[in-house]
This record gives structure tokens, C-alpha cells and sequence, in this order.
């Protein structure tokens, strides 16, 4: 199953105090689906907001009103239980920073998704082991987080976002951390899983080879989405 | 261990994260030392209101079964003009009642060598009503309280001067109404009594006492189905009978006793609060430290009411060993202190020598939902607040 992705006139602006921060001024963007686009953009330009507004993970304001549709799921129709529900069905997220739970190990932590979905404990075991085999970390499946290196980190991470299979992955800085035999490794990853399975990726990069590899390119600027010739 | 054996259990996942986070929390030294006191709290405040109860409750069994002995089922009181032979008839017939017994009461006094002593004089027709324990079912006949015969030197034989307050006309004009009475034996009196009692033949009493003080005693099976009987009793009686119950008859005891047992609940339910209020600290500082992972697992689609439910049963575990800790200190300290007598009480001081422990059913049940109910409410409010993180505030902090 693939997923589309529309946004449509999302404004994000941080409120704190007496004080405004606009970050996001009018974004649409449309990915179709099993495709992967890589949003690049300077640092503080609103790239990890733009991943959460798309997640679910925080609403847009609500003036001017836009809106997030993934498949034909209008997020803003969503309660929270709800929409915890579709993120754990639908959507694979990487961030950019600290992202496991310190309390569990490296195993645990990629089967969470698959416990929180209620699946056999078994097939989540199974399913787990073997997603992270494939990026060169059987011999960390007992290691908590604070065991591991940062780029072991990042795999452990990007296994849990992958799971369950996501038909969308927000990936904020996949790579951010890996030397390039390994950022290579995780971007075959991806690439694989989008062929397998069709899913849409959005990936945030500051890494300018990881661009080219997407099919479309845009950049955010001052609060402005545009699309760049790959 | 393999500690991935957790997320293998087939348990709902709340379960598996409030068993995890049980563990991990004990590394943070002040979140664990919080922990131990909530528990602990609730240990202390358990096993405190158990044995509190249990002394309560053993003292006042003795107390109303030393009252009760000297109190009739029922007591029905007659109309001045009523045929008491008659009534006492009718109560026969009620399907329930063992016995009923015509009985005269009223004030009087016992002289000895002319010091008098005040006694409520019962005049009973047949044998001693049941309400003289040590006694009952004897013939009929005077019977005097054994230590005030062992006051004054009687022994059964001897005469004594019963008097009574109602006059009666005389050639000297009105004078108490005097009878010397031959001592037929004793009865055990016990300390709880506030006026000591005499026995006395139902026809020298009704000439002793008038007919005013006329009354029926009925004893029926059990003492709880004393209640049923009231109402049996009241239709087949004449207009103007009062029934009364044991229960009505020591209603301002009951009502004291009751007292003073939900003062003391409260008093010490107190522990249990200021526990429940450490509960609710603790589980906001694990949250609070926890902020960020709350936000992840938000982001992986675990839901509020998962979030809820964690923290839910996180504290209800760290409950559950101090309420574990709680009943076994209780119920092991209540029952020893109750086999091994040992809390003793100055001999004349009570009607007890020692302090005895009644652990009863419905206590043990108000201390758990007591317990329950705190606890519940101290976690079910941290479950709130951690179900009401949004995950992009916990990731960001
Ligand atoms: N909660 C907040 N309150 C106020 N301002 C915020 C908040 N979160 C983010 N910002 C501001 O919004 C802007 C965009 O932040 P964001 O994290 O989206 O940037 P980014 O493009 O991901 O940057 P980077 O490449 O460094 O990760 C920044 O200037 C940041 O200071
Ligand atoms: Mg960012």
C-alpha cells in the first residue's frame, strides 16, 4: 500500500510570550506516492516543523487554516487517540536528534512500534532481529542506547521508523550522523523498502548527494517551499 | 536475563512499559527514595487502620456481648390498660418467637442494716429471663447481683428489704411499699452495667411496682432477626405497644460506638493520604524525566489513554508493595497481639485485661477500597498528565 501526501497552505508560527516566530508562511507540497522528494534548506528554516506538521506530531495554525492529507486521511479530522493511531499504522518517523528510549536496548526499541500495534510478540522479535541485521547490527540487539555510537544510533532509529512497514517515512537527517559507507547502507535501505513496498518518503538532507538520489528537490526558504531542479 | 524477554510477554504494552519503567526508575536515587517512602506510606497507613480496626472492633465485640447478654431481642412496652396475660399471648403466635416473658421493671432499692442500695428491680413470671446470662431459665424467686451479696454478707436463705418509690396508703398515711424477700440465689453483674439489677417474682413486683412498668421480653432466633419481628410484633399487639429491639434499646451506644470508628478511619486514613500525595510527586518526577521518551512513543502511535494507562499501573505497582507490606503487617500484628495478650490493661479499669484484636471481613474490605480508591486516584491523575503531553512539546525539551 502507498500513500500520497498533500499539504496545502500550512502557516506555523511559534507563539511564546508576548513574542512571534513565523516559521512557516504558506507551504503546499504534493508527493505522489512510493515516491521520495529530500527537502534541504539552512538551518533554522523550519525543515524539522514542516516533518512534524505532515506527521501529526503538532497542527498548523489554525489561521489561516490549511491542511495535511495523507492517502485520502485529513489529519486535522483526527482526536489525539485517533491520530496516535493512524501515526502507528501509517507513518515512520526519524529525527534528528535523540530518538530511542534509554530504557530499552537496541532489540526493543525497534519492536516497540509492532507491540504498540498490538502484533505477536514473536513476529515483532522475528521481524526486528532481521531488520537489524540488515544494517550491520546483530551483534548490538542487547546494547542500550546510551551502548551505542551516535551512527548506531541513527540505524537503530531508522529499523524502528521502518518497523512496521510505514506506507510514509519522515526522515529528518537520516544520515546526519554516518560516515558515508553507512549513510550509504541506510539510503539502500530506504531505497529498497520504497521500491518493495511503495513507500513515500520525505527526507530532510543537508547532504547534497543524498538529494540527487530523490526524485524531486525542494528547498525551504524564509517560510517558503520551492521546488528545485534535481 | 535477556532483557528483550520483556517485549516477548503477550501482555498489553501499558504493562510492559509501567514494568520497565519500575525498574529503571530505581537508578534515579531521589525518584527511588520517593518510591519507598509512597510505598512505605501506604504500608504504614494500611497496617495502622488494620489494627486500629481490629482493636476497635475486638473491644466493642466484648462491650456489646457483655450488653447484650443482659438485653433482651425485643422489649415491648404495654398500654397502661392492656391485658398483658393476653398480649403476651398474641406474641406467642408470631411465627419466630422462642419466648415471651411478662416482665415488671422499674427503680428500687435493696436495704441492708438501713443503708439502701438503688437497683432496677425486674419482676419476670416463670423462669430468669435469658438477659441474666449465668442465670436464666432458674425458677423464679429474688436473685440479687453475686457482689453486692458478697457486700453485704447474703447468701441464699437470708432475707433482704426491697422497697419500692410508689406509695401506698397506710394508717400513717402514704408510706414506700416494703417486702422482706428470702434470697433464692445470684447472678454474675458485669462491670459495663451502669445500674445493677434484681430478679424478683413477677406478682410481688406488680404489687411493688404497679402496673406501669409492664412489659413484654421476646427472644427470637438470632439477633438479626430481631428487626423482622418488630413489625410481626407490632401488628398482632394492642393500639399504644411500643417494641423495641436490642438495637433500639442501645442506640446512643451504637451510635458513639459508630463514631467513634469513622473518626478514627479518618484520623488515621490521614497516612494513607499524605502517602498517595507522595505517589502523585513521584510519578510526576518519572514523567517529568520521561518527558522526551513520552514524545517518542507518542510519535510511534502509542496513545494517549496507552500513556494514561502506563502511569496508571506504574503507581498502582509501587502501591501494590506497600499495600502487600500493609496487610501482612496487619493481619500478622493484629493476630499476634490478639493470641499473645500483649497489650494488657489494668485489672479494674475495663472489662478487659488486655487489649483484644478482631480482624473482621468488612474492615479488611474498607481498608483495600480505601487504599484502592487513593491510589487510583494519585496515578489515574499522573496518567492524566502524562496522557495530555503533546509529542512535539515532550520531543523538544
Ligand atoms: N517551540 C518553539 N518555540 C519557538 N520557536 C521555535 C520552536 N521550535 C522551533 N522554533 C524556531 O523555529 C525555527 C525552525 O526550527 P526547525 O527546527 O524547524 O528548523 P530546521 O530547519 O529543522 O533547522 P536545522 O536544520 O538546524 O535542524 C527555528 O528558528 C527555531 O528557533
Ligand atoms: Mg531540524
Amino acid at each position: 500500500m502507498s500513500l500520497k501526501i498533500l499539504a496545502r497552505n500550512l502557516f506555523k508560527t511559534y507563539r511564546d510570550g508576548g513574542r512571534q516566530v513565523p516559521v512557516l508562511g504558506g507551504i503546499d507540497l504534493e508527493v505522489a506516492a512510493g515516491e521520495m522528494v529530500a527537502v534541504v534548506g539552512p538551518s533554522g528554516s523550519g525543515k524539522s516543523t514542516l516533518l512534524h506538521l505532515l506527521g501529526g506530531l503538532d497542527r498548523p495554525d489554525p489561521e489561516p487554516l490549511g491542511e495535511v492529507i495523507l492517502g485520502d486521511q485529513s489529519l486535522s479530522q483526527l482526536g489525539d487517540g485517533a491520530l496516535a493511531a493512524f501515526r502507528n499504522r501509517t507513518l515512520g518517523f526519524v529525527f534528528q536528534f535523540h530518538q530511542l528510549l534509554p530504557d530499552f536496548t537496541a532489540l526493543e526499541n525497534v519492536m516497540l512500534p509492532g507491540r504498540i500495534a498490538g502484533h505477536e510478540p514473536a513476529e515483532v522479535h522475528g521481524a526486528a532481529r532481521k531488520l537489524l541485521q540488515e544494517v550491520g547490527l546483530e551483534d548490538r540487539l542487547e546494547h542500550f542506547p546510551n551502548e551505542l555510537s551516535g551512527g548506531e544510533r541513527q540505524r537503530v532509529a531508522l529499523c524502528r521508523a521502518l518497523a512496521l512497514e510505514p506506507p510514509i517515512l519522515l526522515a529528518d537527517e537520516p544520515t546526519g550522523n554516518l560516515d558515508p559507507s553507512s549513510g550509504e547502507k541506510v539510503l539502500e535501505l530506504l531505497e529498497a523498502l520504497r521500491r518493495r513496498r511503495g513507500t513515500t518518503v520525505v527526507l530532510v538532507t543537508h547532504n547534497p548527494d543524498v538529494a540527487r538520489r530523490c526524485a524531486k528537490l525542494y528547498t525551504l526558504d524564509r517560510g517558503v517551499l520551492h521546488a528545485s531542479p534535481p | 536475563m535477556s532483557s528483550s524477554r520483556l517485549l516477548l510477554r503477550p501482555w498489553p504494552f501499558p504493562v510492559l512499559l509501567a514494568l520497565r519503567y519500575l525498574r529503571s526508575t530505581r537508578k534515579d536515587a531521589f525518584v527511588n527514595f520517593l518510591s519507598k517512602v509512597a510505598a512505605l506510606g501506604i504500608g504504614v497507613g494500611v497496617a495502622a487502620l488494620i489494627l486500629v480496626l481490629a482493636a476497635l472492633a475486638g473491644l466493642h465485640d466484648r462491650l456489646l456481648g457483655q450488653i447484650l447478654a443482659g438485653t433482651p431481642h425485643l422489649e415491648v412496652l404495654l398500654p397502661p390498660r392492656a391485658d398483658s396475660v393476653k398480649a403476651r399471648e398474641s406474641c406467642s403466635t408470631v411465627p419466630g418467637v422462642r419466648e415471651a416473658q411478662r416482665i415488671v421493671a422499674g427503680q428500687g432499692w435493696v436495704l441492708n442494716d438501713g443503708v439502701p442500695q438503688a437497683l432496677k428491680l425486674i419482676g419476670f413470671e416463670g423462669r430468669l429471663p435469658s438477659s441474666f446470662p449465668d442465670a436464666s431459665h432458674r425458677q423464679e424467686g429474688f436473685y440479687l447481683p453475686v457482689d453486692l451479696a458478697a457486700r453485704w454478707g447474703l447468701s441464699p436463705g437470708d432475707r433482704a428489704e426491697v422497697v419500692s418509690p410508689r406509695p401506698g396508703l397506710t394508717p400513717l398515711g402514704p408510706q414506700p411499699r416494703v417486702r422482706f424477700l428470702k434470697i433464692t440465689g445470684t447472678f454474675q453483674s458485669y462491670a459495663s452495667e451502669t445500674v445493677q439489677r434484681a430478679a424478683l417474682p413477677l406478682a410481688t413486683a406488680e404489687r411493688l411496682l404497679g402496673r406501669s412498668g409492664r412489659r413484654i421480653y421476646v427472644t427470637g432466633g438470632r439477633l438479626e432477626d430481631a428487626e423482622g419481628l418488630k413489625a410481626d410484633l407490632q401488628s398482632v399487639l394492642p393500639e399504644g405497644s411500643q417494641v423495641r429491639t436490642w438495637k433500639d434499646l442501645n442506640r446512643s451506644l451504637y451510635f458513639v460506638l459508630g463514631m467513634e470508628r469513622t473518626l478514627l478511619v479518618v484520623a488515621v486514613g490521614l497516612i494513607l493520604l499524605v502517602a498517595a500525595l507522595a505517589l502523585v510527586v513521584d510519578l510526576g518526577l518519572i514523567i517529568a524525566s520521561k518527558r522526551r521518551e513520552i514524545g517518542m512513543l507518542g510519535t510511534m502511535g502509542a496513545t494517549p489513554g496507552t500513556l494514561r494507562r502506563t502511569f496508571l499501573y506504574l503507581g498502582s505497582l509501587l502501591a501494590f508493595f506497600g499495600l502487600a507490606l500493609g496487610l501482612t503487617v496487619g493481619v500478622v500484628g493484629a493476630w499476634a497481639l490478639d493470641r499473645y495478650e500483649v497489650l494488657t490493661v489494668p485489672g479494674q479499669v475495663m472489662f478487659v485485661d488486655h487489649i483484644p484484636f478482631l480482624i473482621r471481613p468488612v474492615d479488611l474490605a474498607l481498608v483495600l477500597v480505601l487504599t484502592v480508591v487513593l491510589v487510583l486516584a494519585a496515578a489515574g491523575y499522573s496518567g492524566h498528565r502524562a496522557a495530555s503531553l503533546q509529542p512535539v512539546e515532550a520531543l523538544r525539551q
